[in-house]
């Protein structure tokens, strides 16, 4: 019996993804694959109009981070045109992207990935979400959760003229200083913030890192994967969200790349398989070796993991210690060339490195609103539309997120590409993917448990299918099995 | 009563803007104090569009292949797109128990309508409607007021 399994569509995920695995005769998975569908006619859409309107075309691309695509937007425009930003408007940006980060990353531990550690991989799906944490952990946690999101938004809205699809961004500048009664609003938000991503350090390290069930799922195999790392970082290697240069190093640890965002062509490459519309970039200094890791294999990830791997530090200190205490945990700090980390390959690990980075946004917001200027009204000034080509470039929360426009002498866009944070991680997704259903299904049998731990290995990845999907209903995960001669249903897992 | 109405969708992806069309079409048209909202995302930040308001009226595309393009359906927050669910949080109805479990002013189930607009093209980048959705564009935004003047129920029409 040769058979294909089909997960579609994915639950708790943005967009419309599809998990597809074959099986052999013998029930046992000979591929699998993460599809994502197909938006089409973006550069046609996009050219031959202003540059300065791709923040606020860009922001409404996805649901999820349109805060990143504001920024990234708004920074290719100024390179295109050839304009420095402002350092209090930037000092303004920087500030409304980590209250972003905070709420991002405070929904995915809270609503997506935390659940199969707080509520239980094996939980019912009608449990395993925030309700299930609330329950498990207090009301007050929602309320938290509920409560951080909403600060957080205010001070975008207040900053960005939108709480959610903001457009404050000018190019070279941005639209309202900091007043001194909002720094002082927002710094009490910064230390709530602060005081939140700590308590969510506190419950991970309570509920997993002291859980030997839980400890041993995150060391396991089956979600081991030595690939390289991207991320951005600043000049004393420390990451950094907003700006900055790309480092990549490789599965050892070793630096094997810094450049600034405009060369990516020159490191990255992407390639193409018939069946999925969503490319796979991979390294050039490597090749493509096909869906293989190691040290080898031109796969790398761009992740809250692959952030904390390419980074010597972090800049805030108690993030800082935190990064210190992940390393040592899993024996690696300083254990590298040149006294540098060696690289933390367990996948899983990507959540508590997603917490370190909550804590990381939660100070540096607190740092910005006490720089001695964060109220210089100085955020605007005259640019002229002219001939250029500008690459921006943030961290998304999952990913780097890559903007490339070229303009001719109006202003007008003549060329535009994105790579998009899931994009990065196109390939080690479909390799975890792969891994996890091959180490969990045998013999054609699949259970509710099973399906969920092989959702597990890309939810870690904090994956954005872009926009919205349609059909009636509360979004069902549905496995179908079929066998692959005429496609006949064999058997079918629903849930939702 | 305090009313809002929400255009859900992208504005630039061609019939997955109806829900934002619908609601800049009704500008002006509609009671002074019900509020007019563009959304693109759903769950929870659905719920902090909603706090506050007894009644909700959310405006959607649906893909649906057994149905015309143009079509217009009314359903409840049991049966809503995936839209008015965020793939990154929760769906409408779970974004609704935790809103009130943590004691948000929330209109309650009944009291939330979908209007889901059938789509024919909901994946191409462009500002433009099919013919057959921008077509419906006036019946979709009667239906809407009928809705918010209590002459529509959609328990009698899904």
């Amino acid at each position: 019996m040769s058979s294909r399994i089909t997960i579609d569509p994915i639950t708790r995920l943005e967009g419309h993804g599809k998990i597809e695995i074959f099986l052999d005769d013998s029930g046992e998975v000979s591929a699998a694959y993460f599809q994502v569908p197909e938006l089409r006619g973006f550069e046609s859409f996009c050219v031959g109009r202003q540059a300065e309107e791709m923040p606020n075309i860009t922001n409404r691309i996805c649901g999820v981070c349109p805060e990143a695509h504001h920024l990234a937007a708004i920074k290719g425009v100024d390179q295109a045109y050839g304009v420095q930003c402002l350092p209090a408007a930037r000092r303004v940006r920087e500030l409304i992207y980590n209250a972003f980060f905070v709420t991002d990353h405070t929904t995915h531990f809270y609503c997506l990935g935390g659940p199969d550690f707080i509520v239980g991989p094996d939980a019912p799906p009608s449990e395993r979400n925030i309700l299930g944490v609330i329950r498990k952990v207090g009301l007050d946690i929602g309320q938290q959760v509920i409560d951080c999101r909403k600060r957080n938004h205010h001070l975008i809205k207040q900053l960005g003229g939108r709480g959610v699809h903001l457009c404050g961004a000018l190019p070279g500048g941005w639209s309202v200083p900091v007043t001194r009664e909002q720094q002082a609003e927002f710094r009490a938000y910064a230390e709530e913030n602060v005081a939140f991503a700590s308590f969510s350090l506190k419950i991970f390290e309570e509920i997993v890192l002291k859980d030997p069930v839980y400890r041993e799922l995150v060391l396991s195999d089956l979600y081991l994967h030595e690939t390289h790392s991207m991320g951005t970082v600043d000049e004393n290697m420390a990451s950094n969200f907003y700006d900055g240069k790309i480092r990549i190093v490789d599965t050892l640890g070793q630096e094997v790349a810094l450049y600034e965002p405009n060369n990516y062509l020159d490191h990255i490459a992407e390639r193409v398989e018939p069946w999925s519309y969503l490319k796979f970039p991979y390294l050039k200094k490597f090749g493509w070796h096909g869906f293989v890791d190691g040290q080898g294999s031109g796969i790398y990830q761009a992740t809250p993991l692959a952030r904390l791997n390419v980074s010597d530090r972090l800049s805030t200190p108690l993030a800082q210690a935190e990064f210190e205490r992940f390393y040592d945990t899993f024996g690696v700090r300083g254990k590298g060339g040149g006294g540098r980390n060696l690289p933390v390959h367990h996948r899983l690990a990507t959540h508590w490195a997603r917490l370190i980075e909550l804590l990381h946004a939660a100070e540096r917001m607190v740092e910005l609103l006490d720089h001695p200027e964060i109220c210089d009204p100085n955020v605007r000034q005259a640019v002229e539309p002219k001939a250029g080509i500008g690459v921006g470039s943030v961290e998304a929360p999952r990913g780097t997120l890559t903007h490339h426009y070229e303009t001719d002498v109006r202003g007008v866009l003549t060329k535009v590409n994105m790579i998009v944070g899931t994009t990065n991680n196109n390939a080690p997704i479909s390799l975890s993917i792969m891994k996890a259903a091959k180490g969990l299904i045998h013999g054609g049998k699949v259970t509710e448990g099973i399906l969920n731990r092989v959702e597990m290995a890309f939810r870690l990845y904090d994956p954005c299918c872009s926009c919205a999907t349609h059909a009636l209903g509360k979004a069902p995960l549905e496995l179908s099995l079929r066998r692959k001669s005429d496609g006949a249903l064999l058997d079918r897992i629903s849930r939702g | 009563m305090s009313e809002v109405v929400i255009g859900l969708g992208s504005p630039f992806l061609s019939d997955d803007s109806i829900g934002p069309r619908v609601v800049r079409a009704l500008t002006g048209r509609v009671m002074p104090g019900v509020r007019l909202v563009e959304a693109h995302a759903g769950g929870l930040l659905l719920l902090e569009e909603l706090d506050g308001a007894e009644r909700a009226i959310l405006v959607d595309a649906l893909v649906d292949e057994r149905r015309k393009p143009g079509e217009v359906l009314l359903c409840g927050v049991d049966a809503t797109t995936r839209n008015a669910s965020c793939g990154h949080d929760c769906t409408l109805a779970e974004a609704l128990v935790i809103g009130r479990t943590m004691g948000m002013n929330l209109p309650p189930d009944e009291a939330i309508t979908l209007v889901a607009v059938v789509a024919e093209d909901v994946s191409t980048f462009s500002e433009q409607l099919t013919p057959a959705v921008e077509a419906a564009l006036g019946k979709v935004c009667e239906t809407v007021c009928g809705v918010l003047l209590g002459q529509a129920d959609y328990h009698k029409t899904l």
